[in-house]
């Protein structure tokens, strides 16, 4: 992990000293000393993100407050979002029709330091059906801004790991993140796509214990590309999309990262950026433009361009094994996105493969449960076990997603029942299948 | 204190110790009169099985130059 974002391993030292070695202890921490002053500066940047924070973005943020009190009055209180929550259904608790009305009644302070805005999965469940169009996520994301001033902070997931790994990719030198695709197919520095390769080096070490591989999904589509005659732009310099800082309303944080990466981006040349990670593209898509105004270039998913690339460079692809599958909609591509049917399309071009849909599927989709690496909870197994159990009821042995998240999310909770579920990423899937 | 270090461009060093073993070594280092350089600050754990790899790097992320983990 340290080698990744760029800190010299030998930083990092271990040693046995048992309470009768004084005299190794005072070596110890000489020799390191000096092995130190070797190495020279620090290994990070100096913070700079606080200061940052460019306040008329601050104020744009203010200004794009989802929730006008136009459309407050529209709320009819019909509680279709509360009743639509699969968190609702979990922790009676957590209602988002309250919130609502709590922030009509500006009860603001009060919202802003409640434990419950912190549950919400962002997943849009709610939005998509409000008849106000009220964007709940959105503005439930704009009050964890505020918590965050308060100090009202989340439980983060894995002790904050990644949340480190975000804050730290702020201010690395030099990462090194594209060690993987020299060994699988050729990339370059400049050109007219860029692969956005998101956090799937980082989740590779993190979620070594699950031995799930996160960053075969890339190798897939890096081989994929190749097979297509494109050669795509991967770079050492791309950062987190800051969509799990944006999430847990650290917005400094994201600008920051969204900054460098819009940066790199530029000094590519590149005119069309490709995601395998439907948080990565749905930041570039929705809340990037947001903060910065119309992006330089066209952000596509990658399951999107594939399907589109297929026609002119067909992969031949040998048929299915007699498996059935059904495919997880992530909610950022999804419903936050718009896109249900490119995955679908694309799994489609392997021969006779039989995809099922589950009993909800895509805008009714059920989400994997847990969002931005916090708030892990009960809640989140009990949502995660319940799609486990609907991917089984449609007789499919595979269950294919096209999120790295929704992937490690419910093997996780897999793990911890005695079904056997194949939970597979979409892009090794179509890759394995290659003649 | 960080106003010293920021002066002198000494290193950081953050170490995380046992308090069976490490720490009392370290204390040991002390009654002996041992000289070592000051540029540790100890994180005394009851046992280093307490360690997280997060404490790493929000160390890192503190402005630790070295992390030292000591059993």
């Amino acid at each position: 992990m340290l080698g990744l974002l760029g800190i010299d391993e030998r930083r990092l030292r271990l040693t046995w000293i048992s309470a009768s070695e004084g005299a190794m202890f005072a070596d110890a921490i000489s020799s390191f000393v000096n092995l130190l002053k070797e190495l020279g500066d620090h290994p990070l940047k100096e913070s700079d993100v606080s200061l940052d924070v460019d306040p008329s973005l601050e104020k744009r943020s203010e200004i794009a407050f989802p929730l006008s009190t136009d459309q407050t009055d529209y709320c009819m209180e019909c509680s279709i979002c509360t009743g639509t929550c699969p968190v609702s259904r979990e922790l009676p608790e957590f209602a988002p029709k309250q919130f609502i009305k709590r922030a009509v009644m500006k009860l603001d302070e009060d919202l802003i330091r409640s434990r419950e805005i912190w549950s919400c999965l962002s997943c849009g469940h709610c939005s998509v059906r409000c008849p106000a169009m009220i964007d709940f996520p959105e503005f439930n994301r704009i009050l964890r801004e505020k918590a965050r001033k308060v100090n009202n902070l989340p439980v983060e997931s894995h002790h904050g790991i990644q949340q480190h790994v975000s804050r730290l990719q702020t201010r690395c030198h030099k990462q090194n993140r594209t060690a993987w695709a020299e060994q699988v197919g050729e990339f370059q520095d400049s050109g007219d796509y860029f692969y956005f390769v998101g956090c799937l080096p980082y989740f590779d070490i993190t979620f070594r214990y699950l031995d799930l591989a996160p960053l075969n999904s890339a190798k897939s589509v890096l081989r994929l590309l190749n097979r297509m005659d494109i050669t795509p732009v991967i770079s050492n310099d791309e950062c987190c999309c800051g969509h799990d800082a944006l999430w847990s309303g650290d917005q400094a944080t994201f600008l920051t990262l969204a900054r460098q990466n819009l940066e790199v981006i530029k000094a590519s040349g590149a005119k069309y950026v490709l995601f395998s990670c439907p948080e990565g593209y749905a930041t570039f898509k929705n809340h990037y433009p947001k903060f910065f105004g119309k992006l330089p270039f066209t952000v596509i998913y990658m399951t999107a361009f594939l399907e589109q690339q297929i026609k002119h460079h067909p992969l031949s692809l040998r048929p299915s094994a007699d498996n059935t599958v059904t495919f997880q909609d992530p909610c950022r591509l999804g419903r936050l996105s718009g896109d249900y049917e490119s995955p679908r399309k694309l799994l489609k071009q392997i021969p006779n493969i039989n995809l099922v849909e589950m009993e909800r599927s895509r805008e009714n989709a059920l989400c994997c449960g847990t969002s931005a690496w916090m708030a892990c909870t009960g809640c989140s197994k009990a949502i995660q076990t319940q799609r486990l159990h609907e991917a089984a009821e449609t007789g499919a042995d595979t269950l294919i997603t096209a999120c790295p998240k929704c992937r490690i999310h419910l093997s996780c909770a897999q793990s911890g029942t005695d079904m056997e579920l194949e939970i597979k990423d979409i892009y090794t899937y179509i890759d394995s299948h290659i003649k | 204190m960080d106003n010293t270090f920021s002066i002198s461009k000494e290193p950081k060093i953050v170490a995380f110790v046992c308090h069976w073993c490490a720490y009392a070594g370290a204390d040991l280092a002390g009654v002996s009169r041992i000289q070592y350089p000051p540029n540790v600050r100890l994180i005394r754990l009851m046992c280093t099985g307490r360690l997280q790899p997060g404490f790493l790097l929000n160390a890192f992320e503190q402005g630790a130059d070295g992390i030292m983990v000591s059993g």
